[in-house]
């Protein structure tokens, strides 16, 4: 999942990556506004975490942007103004939750990954598919009831299908949203991960929860369990 | 000790000027009237004196003296003379006060004839005075003194004429006078009304207008008030634009400060949770610094929260209660999305809250927030007005807040470092915002076995 974070305090900022990149994120951050908004028109996001009160744009100003510009991604709005006014007016102007400084990263981790699955169209935390289930607090997957381990890149890649299912994800998009900016991108590599990945999801090839749409990438093809 | 009327400086300008007015106008008229009343007296007495004069010549001239002593008068040209009771006397009389002579109309005249046989006047004067008789009534006398040469002896001629006829032309001019006098008074009353309504009209308006800036209808003074009154309003607008702009900055300001504060606090947090997971601390240091950022924290909301909100309604504005608790309501489904509430908005038609909107949002922001997550799926929301308050009334489905904990929850400015973590500020701050605004808050159950939060603002 690629996620920007806007925040102008350089240390939050820091630690905020960093413990959003420990929980299997990929974070792109800025400090300004007008930054954030361009980034957020240059590369396609999963969910945002923006500060309220950023330099150059502020955020409610940034968040009417993002929307005005037609760009859906989950926001969750940092502010250390704990009052309605702004809270209200930073939901109003398109973001989806908010958080209020100062806070625990679980809070942060939380409240994004039910954006996450929201966004997905998912009430409840777990993924459900069939007798596939990965929740996604506990980052545990399991296959009709049986607890499966998973790497950290694979359940990146699975959690990704999951939010996006019965479309198709090329490499391209999978590799922009599970690596960083500057990662070496071999998509030989991501061929592998898919692959061990059906192994883990269908060991006896009964079910074939992911396609590979020829020259144009993979799709999730288990009708979702709503709830 | 009781003051004098009018020295206490409460006293109403119109009552003043009405007082004022009113004891002027009784002096005035009352004044006038006797002046008008005395001066009618004597000129009626005056025209009687100079009737009873003529007639006193009138009988000097016909008057003969006979052999006897006495007085004959033939061809007396007054008829009035000659009958009898006719309110006309004439009367003759010598130094002694002997009568020489009367006209045929005293033949039953009884009088005293001493006071007009007066020995000290000069003979060609003449005296004058009234007479109270039994039969005739009131009498008013002239009496001459002459000196008849041919008998060398002084005679009183005296003619009494009955006062009844000028004590009738004299009420009668009474009558007319207070008859005009009274309508004088009311047309004066009713000029003094309407004048003083026109005079005080502009201070009439000024008492509208302040209050309805009070009530949020107006935002300032209009601009046409009388010259005299211009400074006062020119201040008095100068004063609530700047008492509304220090508001504001007032809160910029702590909302600048609370960012200021509390991201070097986010910071913090941040830190001590990278230090945990590192193990850097023993965990007993971990949690006491944990706890203290906490305790930090708690007060830093709490008191700002407690200093953002506005102090005053005075200078409030009507907010409509409904685009306020749509806004909320809009956001807090998208924050609580999960839960599927249902939020039923009873309100009446126009229901709106006097003061400021942050105020109202910040009331309405925690209530609701409670609503949301400690119900499970019904909100509702009941709104009313009485007279100037708002009621207020937000019910939950959830577990209800337990009656030993109500009190808690209710104490003013329960201190924020006493709170635990979640729970207690937002409440504590509406409870603090209620009462700035002269209201109260009540913790009920619901009838869904919920929370009830009752309240009164304004």
């Amino acid at each position: 999942m690629r996620l920007l974070v806007a925040e102008d305090e350089d240390l939050l900022r820091a630690r905020l990556v960093k413990a959003l990149e420990d929980n299997s994120y990929v974070v792109d951050s800025c400090s300004n506004g007008k930054t954030a908004l361009f980034q957020a028109g240059e590369y396609g996001y999963d969910a945002a975490i923006i500060d309220l009160g950023l330099p150059g744009l502020d955020g409610i100003s940034l968040i009417k942007a993002i929307r005005a510009k037609g760009m859906l991604f989950p926001i969750l709005i940092l502010t250390a103004r704990d009052n309605w006014t702004d809270k209200v007016a930073g939901l109003d102007a398109g973001a989806d939750d908010y958080v209020v400084k100062p806070f625990q990263i679980e809070e942060i981790r939380a409240r994004l990954n039910a954006l996450l699955r929201r966004a997905a169209g998912f009430a409840k935390p777990a993924l459900d598919f069939a007798h596939l289930s990965l929740d996604t607090t506990s980052k545990k997957l399991t296959v009709s009831g049986d607890d499966v381990e998973l790497t950290a890149f694979e359940y990146k890649v699975l959690e990704y299908l999951m939010l996006h299912p019965g479309k198709v994800v090329s490499k391209t998009e999978l590799t922009e949203h599970l690596y960083e900016q500057d990662h070496d991108r071999d998509s030989n590599v991501l061929e592998v991960f898919i692959r061990r990945l059906r192994q883990k999801l269908d060991p006896d090839e009964t079910l074939k929860p992911i396609d590979t749409v020829r020259g144009q990438g993979y799709r999730f093809n288990v009708p979702a369990t709503r709830n | 000790m009781s003051r004098l009327p009018g020295t206490d400086i409460s006293w109403s300008m119109r009552r003043r000027l009405v007082l004022a007015f009113g004891v002027l106008l009784i002096v005035f008229l009352g004044l006038a009237g006797f002046v008008l009343d005395r001066a009618y007296k004597q000129s009626v007495a005056a025209a009687v004196a100079e009737r009873l004069q003529l007639q006193v010549y009138a009988l000097l001239g016909v008057a003969e003296p006979e052999a006897d002593g006495k007085f004959f008068l033939p061809d007396l040209e007054e008829a009035r003379f000659s009958q009898i009771d006719s309110g006309l006397y004439g009367l003759i009389y010598n130094k002694d006060g002997t009568e020489l002579w009367r006209s045929p109309s005293a033949l039953n005249l009884n009088v005293d004839p001493a006071p007009m046989v007066d020995s000290e006047l000069l003979p060609g004067q003449t005296s004058y005075g009234e007479h109270s008789t039994q039969d005739q009534g009131a009498l008013a006398w002239a009496s001459y003194r002459t000196y008849w040469e041919p008998l060398d002896q002084l005679f009183f001629f005296v003619v009494m004429e009955s006062t009844a006829p000028s004590a009738v032309e004299i009420r009668e001019f009474q009558s007319t006078l207070y008859l005009w006098f009274g309508a004088l008074t009311v047309l004066l009353s009713v000029a003094q009304y309407l004048l003083l309504r026109w005079g005080l009209r502009p201070l009439q308006q000024l008492a509208q207008d302040v209050s309805a800036i009070e009530s949020g209808t107006q935002d300032q003074l209009e601009q046409h008030y009388p010259r005299e009154l211009l400074p006062v309003t020119d201040n008095l607008n100068l004063l609530i634009k700047n008492e509304r702009e220090r508001q504001n900055r007032f809160r910029t300001t702590l909302g600048d400060l609370a960012h200021s504060l509390k991201t070097p606090l986010a910071v913090l947090s941040t830190a001590l949770q990278e230090a945990r997971s590192a193990q850097h601390f023993t965990e007993q240091q971990q949690r006491d610094m944990s706890e203290q950022l906490q305790r930090m924290n708690q007060i830093v909301s709490y008191q700002l929260k407690r200093a953002v909100k506005s102090n005053q309604a005075v200078l409030a504005r009507p907010v409509l209660l409904a685009p306020v608790l749509e806004r909320i309501t809009g956001a807090l489904h998208k924050v609580y999305r999960d839960k599927e509430v249902s939020v039923e908005l009873m309100l009446v038609e126009g229901a709106q809250f006097f003061g400021e909107e942050s105020d109202l949002m910040e009331v309405c922001g925690n209530l609701l927030d409670n609503a949301f997550k400690y119900g499970h799926r019904r909100v509702q929301v009941k709104a009313e007005r009485k007279g100037k308050s708002l009621l207020l009334e937000i019910n939950d489905d959830g577990a209800g807040i337990a009656e030993s904990q109500r009190n808690f929850v209710l104490q003013r400015g329960a201190r924020a470092d006493t709170v635990k973590s979640g729970q207690g500020i937002g409440l504590a701050v509406v409870v603090d915002i209620v009462s700035a605004y002269g209201g109260e808050l009540k913790i009920e159950r619901s009838e869904w076995g919920g929370a009830s939060i009752k309240l009164r603002l304004g």
